[in-house]
């Protein structure tokens, strides 16, 4: 049986369009009040933290640490075949941010470990921003 | 003005169908059955009922039952959810309908064919659009991934109380077990018949790592109901009155947005909203957790449960393990749990055959019951809100 095709993210949502349109720019987004700097994830239009409504994306570096992951090895959506990997990641620059990736198959992980976005282009002008285990070298150089 | 409510109302009647894989009948059907049983164990008739609670996921509307039960006139109805945390909130919606007088016998229920009909274990309906997520539900950040079931969810959840905590697989198998046993008793359970060692639960194949197969609940079709009445008015009736002693809702603070998914971004991985819930239960309640004798625990997966028993104070925060381990959560231990199988052995009711199984413990007529249980703490906590309900002799 071919794959079933891979749901696509809603990506005009009024609250979260601005992450979705940033991916596409190969960035990550995350939304924030611009009066008081809180961090608003989920993202919604009201910082509850200042009562203000004057909020706006902020790119943010690429890089997390690894919170928890699963293996899912029962299939239950025709577009995700098993064995897949679904990573937590807390983001370096907003650690309020946690987002998660899909790694096919299963991987060796450990709690922290760094971890990367990247962009995947899924069709349809959707980009999704992914996560997977940085290299170690890398690292280095980006310290 | 904490105590309130104590000890105001009663459940005065409990009912429930077969649980099965397949009921062969619509949630309609298995929603009166379950009515007419509580309704008969009360000594009370249909038009006895002047209000209606129901769960939000329910297929079943109050006006179905108003014209099928032939009832006359309802004056109250209520709706709670999401799903899961809505069996004792409907419950504290009853009483609250009773003692504001708007009703005076309130029915409580859950019908579902949970197994047979739309399964919960499955990816819902709408992670098969070809787009999904947006209009509030945060969904966009997560089904794409290929986080689809509840199940996932709790597997990240499992994780990281193991990073945190030390927990292992083997202290987590101990739930599935206890539930198995006491189902190994309940001859109206889904597993009676079937006993499980942890051999068997290690062996067991993987469905989202660390979760297993017996982590996972029982996809069910059944129904269960609930006559809720003033204590006054239940002494009169069929059954000695099982006292609502205190009901709770509790959201804690930044339950996260959203329909499920979005709780994996809460600081905390290892906390439920039962922690915020059981603050307010037992301030109500006038009791602690060393005066609960039997607890009935939201058990949709086997680290709810563990979640739970630390977040009702049971144990402290990441002893769930050793204290699992230990027995405590056995027939004998300080704390029997879950004494008709629950969700992982009896069959998935959606919480509210934890609310039934409460009611048998005061009574003492479980089929495990714990000798003068007079104290049963019930939680209907899952996901962000929650809610929980404490039941009394009289």
């Amino acid at each position: 049986m071919a794959a079933a095709a891979r749901p696509l993210p809603v990506d005009d949502d009024r609250d979260t369009a601005g992450f979705w349109e940033a991916a596409r720019r190969h960035e990550l987004a995350i939304l924030a009040c611009q009066d008081c700097g809180a961090v608003l994830h989920m993202p919604r239009a009201y910082c509850h933290h200042c009562g203000s409504w004057s909020v706006g994306w902020r790119e943010v570096a690429g890089r997390g640490a690894l919170r928890s992951w699963t293996v899912v090895d029962h299939q239950s959506h025709p577009a995700f075949p098993v064995p897949y990997t679904v990573v937590l990641v807390q983001l370096d620059e907003a650690p309020e941010v946690r987002l998660v990736g899909h790694l096919p198959g299963e991987h060796e992980l450990a709690d922290g470990q760094p971890m990367e976005a990247w962009f995947e282009h899924v069709g349809d002008g959707v980009v999704l921003p992914q996560w997977r285990p940085a290299p170690a070298d890398q690292e280095e150089h980006t310290r | 003005m904490s105590d309130l409510l104590r000890d105001r109302c009663a459940i005065a009647g409990i009912g429930a169908t077969d649980f099965s894989r397949d009921s062969g009948r619509s949630d309609l059907t298995l929603a009166l059955q379950a009515t007419l049983a509580a309704l008969d164990d009360a000594g009370l008739t249909p038009g006895d009922i002047d209000g209606i609670v129901r769960c939000d996921m329910d297929l079943v509307r109050h006006n179905d039952l108003v014209h099928s039960l032939g009832l006359r006139d309802i004056t109250y109805w209520g709706e709670v959810g999401p799903g899961g945390v809505a069996p004792c909130a409907q419950v504290a919606q009853a009483v609250g309908a009773i003692l504001s007088g708007q009703a005076t016998t309130v029915l409580v229920f859950r019908a579902l064919n949970g197994r047979s009909g739309r399964r919960f274990g499955a990816a819902a309906p709408e992670a098969s659009a070809a787009r999904v997520g947006g209009g509030g539900t945060y969904d966009e950040f997560f089904t794409p991934y290929g986080m689809v079931t509840p199940g996932q969810i709790f597997a990240l959840m499992a994780r990281r109380h193991m990073i945190e905590f030390g927990t292992t697989e083997e202290e987590l198998g101990r739930i599935p077990l206890a539930c198995r046993a006491r189902a190994n008793a309940n001859p109206a359970a889904q597993m009676f018949a079937r006993p499980l060692s942890m051999d068997e639960y290690l062996a067991a194949r993987m469905i989202s790592r660390p979760l297993r197969l017996f982590d996972f609940s029982l996809e069910t079709d059944g129904a269960c109901a609930l006559i809720v009445t003033t204590t006054e008015r239940a002494r009169d009736l069929r059954r000695p009155p099982v006292l609502i002693r205190a009901v709770a809702q509790g959201s804690g603070s930044e339950p996260q947005l959203g329909i499920q998914f979005p709780v994996l971004t809460r600081d905390r991985l290892t906390e439920l909203p039962a922690a915020a819930v059981a603050e307010t239960l037992y301030r109500r309640a006038g009791l602690g957790p060393e005066d609960v004798d039997v607890a009935q625990l939201y058990d949709c997966f086997s680290i709810t449960v563990l979640l739970e028993l630390e977040d009702f104070g049971f144990c402290k925060k990441g002893e769930g393990g050793p204290f699992v381990a230990s027995g405590a959560i056995d027939l004998g231990g300080t704390i029997p749990i879950n004494t008709g199988g629950g969700h992982l052995s009896e069959g998935y009711i959606h919480g509210m055959n934890h609310v039934v199984e409460g009611v048998r413990q005061i009574r003492g007529d479980s089929t495990s019951q714990v000798p003068g249980a007079e104290v049963c703490l019930v939680t209907s906590t899952p996901l962000p809100p929650g809610s929980a309900l404490m039941l009394t002799a009289a």
